[in-house]
């Protein structure tokens, strides 16, 4: 039995704090001599008292740069390195005590990570798995079938797993994830190095076991279609601090579009600025499939220019440019998730409105 | 999901269950696991067992033709020229049960961040992981208890009664032997490796199990160095019992002492782990 009750968070998250120690090397041989008589160590900060509740059943995407902490939050949630400091629960448990009700009720799926084992087929490690984790022979075979039959990998359950493609390898990986049938999934990167189909199907997948097991997913990755498809909340981490935490919509200004615009004549983008009436910091020039194409004149490549503005505006915008310039070519764009949070990144946290915890 | 569905997730959290049946079905499972492990490559496991156990004995063969036959030697310590080989050859069957490399496994594990998948796991970690490690160790044994069993009925000096017994003696060193590995592994939490002290460990456990020379060559007043470890259970005490130098009740001696190292070391590992596994840092991932 769990120690929570329907209503409460599954995961509660208050104000949690890691520090890592590590020794650092300079260059050269004087420096390597120094490391043998004396280690200089430093700290390094990889989670800054986030705090935060998860609702049973939800699908929450962890987002962030490489070093943000994500992994390190998925660590402390499922038990493998304590906080530095502050508190963390998962399903009424305190992760690193790691007790055996707590251990049959998660599951932590490394994509960086093996767990299954290498010379093995596939069969031979579920059936160790079945054992530890007790689960009945009639329910184990079932929801192997299951599993299997989703991730379409049934063939290939007697081959050896070091002769599995990636993709089919972490196809394996997670059928071992979930064959005792968590309440907590962690997935770090679980779609890393797949092609676009199997990443795909595991998508499908995750979304279902979501859906229709209310299993509480929390997914780290840096592919945004994995975030856009399929989390209903969206947490951004930078540098071990938590500057958004809300629904991927509220990411996403209302009604905000972006206009993409080539001119005939030769202008910088603060002059595109002031002929379209908005502020300087609206217009980019940027890299798209349209741009850098040479003009009928062959003196170099056009540019493109994007401006941000809002659905409202855009008529207006577009005829104070073509009030002074020739537009050779243009589109409205929808915003990206990966531009907005590149946007956030870049600002630190959302503004205009969202709030960090929208 | 079909009918996968009627179990809802976590729905049955057997961890909380105390029944002795399903704890032994994990083990069983592991051991099983464990076997096909080792054996997945038929060729390299036989060339292990049989190139661990062949090479030394030559090498011990030659060493002892040259001092008792080219040397005209009689005895040395004590033992004729086949009563060395009788203690070669028998040695030879319980050393391929000492030890074996899981100790250097779980450091590897702790150093590159692959304990991260057995922590989580509802399973005890280094009792899976020496659990994981015994099963070729027992087929092994099985099979050593066989040609001990067969020569004996050649060798009168062998015997077979004896040599099951010794056999026992020889699994509880492998139990003590991975105590020891497990405790010193746990070094690699605080140094981020332990390579160079399990290297140690195991040449200083050549010397005193018996496994490279009988200990009785030691001089006496030397007894109190292979006499204060229990590497001399892992080998030499199997070996004597075996072919009859050791007395029963000196049988018995070694095995309560095998079962107070034991006793001790379990403690020891429980509190090394406890108290170094908070400095985890499951790299890697």
């Amino acid at each position: 039995m769990t120690k929570t009750n329907a209503s409460a968070p599954i995961i509660s998250v208050n104000k949690v704090r890691r520090v890592f120690r590590s020794t650092q090397k300079g260059e050269g041989m004087k420096e390597t001599l120094g490391l043998l008589l004396k280690p200089k160590t430093t700290e390094h900060v990889a989670l800054k008292e986030v705090s935060f509740t998860i609702e049973p059943g939800s699908f929450v995407g962890l987002i962030g740069a490489n070093g943000a902490g994500k992994t390190t939050l998925l660590k402390i949630l499922s038990g493998l390195i304590p906080p530095s400091s502050g508190e963390a629960t998962v399903l009424g448990y305190k992760p690193f005590d790691r007790t055996m009700p707590f251990r049959h009720a998660i599951s932590l799926v490394m994509g960086q990570k093996a767990q299954l084992w290498w010379d093995l087929p596939a069969t031979d490690a579920f059936d160790l798995l079945k054992a530890i984790y007790e689960i009945p022979e009639a329910k184990y075979r079932e929801r192997l079938n299951t599993l299997a039959e989703l991730l379409d990998v049934k063939r290939l359950l007697q081959t050896q797993i070091r002769r599995l493609s990636l993709g089919e390898r972490m196809k394996m990986e997670l059928i071992g994830a979930l064959l005792h049938w968590p309440k907590v999934v962690f997935l770090d990167e679980p779609t890393i190095g797949l092609d676009v189909l199997a990443a795909e199907k595991l998508r499908d997948f995750l979304k279902v076991f979501n859906q229709k097991e209310k299993a509480t997913i929390i997914l780290t990755s840096h592919n945004m279609d994995d975030i856009e498809r399929l989390c209903s909340r969206v947490m951004i981490l930078k540098t071990g601090e938590m500057i958004f935490d809300g629904s991927p919509s509220k990411l996403l200004r209302e009604g905000e579009c972006r206009l993409r615009v080539r001119l005939k004549e030769t202008l910088t983008s603060d002059a595109v600025a002031d002929i379209a009436g908005v502020k300087k910091e609206d217009v980019t020039v940027g890299e798209s499939d349209a741009g850098g194409e040479e003009d009928e004149g062959g003196e170099g490549a056009i540019p493109t220019f994007y401006v941000e503005t809002n659905k409202d505006a855009v008529i207006r915008v577009l005829q104070a440019i073509m009030a002074k310039a020739t537009i050779l070519d243009m589109g409205i764009e929808e915003q990206s998730l990966e531009s907005v949070i590149s946007r956030i990144y870049s600002e630190g946290g959302v503004s205009g409105g969202a709030g960090l915890h929208a | 999901m079909r009918d996968a569905t009627l179990s809802g997730p976590g729905d049955s959290l057997p961890g909380s269950k105390s029944s002795l049946l399903p704890r032994l079905e994990w083990r069983i499972a592991a051991l099983k696991n464990g076997f096909q492990d080792a054996t997945a490559y038929r060729l390299e496991f036989f060339l292990e067992v049989f190139g661990a156990a062949f090479v030394p004995a030559a090498i011990q063969w030659v060493l002892w033709y040259a001092l008792f036959v080219m040397g005209h030697q009689e005895t040395i310590g004590g033992l004729t020229y086949h009563q060395m080989l009788a203690y070669t050859f028998t040695s030879i069957l319980f050393t391929q049960i000492r030890g074996g490399d899981h100790d250097f496994e779980l450091v590897e594990m702790i150093r590159s961040g692959g304990l991260s998948n057995y922590l989580l796991r509802p399973t005890g970690v280094v009792e899976f992981v020496w659990i994981r490690g015994l099963a070729p160790k027992l087929f092994i044994s099985a099979v050593c208890l066989g040609i001990g069993v067969a020569v004996s009925f050649f060798y009168p000096e062998l015997s077979a009664a004896r040599m099951v017994a010794a056999m026992g003696l020889a699994l509880l060193g492998n139990i003590i032997a991975y105590q020891i590995g497990a405790t010193i592994a746990t070094l690699a939490f605080y140094w981020e490796e332990a390579y160079s002290m399990l290297m140690v460990k195991n040449m200083i456990v050549q010397i005193l199990c018996g496994e490279l020379l009988p200990l009785s060559l030691f001089p006496a007043s030397m007894t109190w160095m292979w006499k204060s470890t229990p590497f001399y259970l892992y080998v030499y005490g199997p070996t004597q019992y075996a072919l009859g130098r050791w007395t029963t009740g000196e049988f018995m001696d070694a095995v309560g002492i095998a079962c107070l190292w034991m006793l001790g070391l379990w403690g020891l590992v429980h509190l090394s782990w406890k108290l170094s596994i908070k400095r985890y840092l499951s790299l890697g991932g």
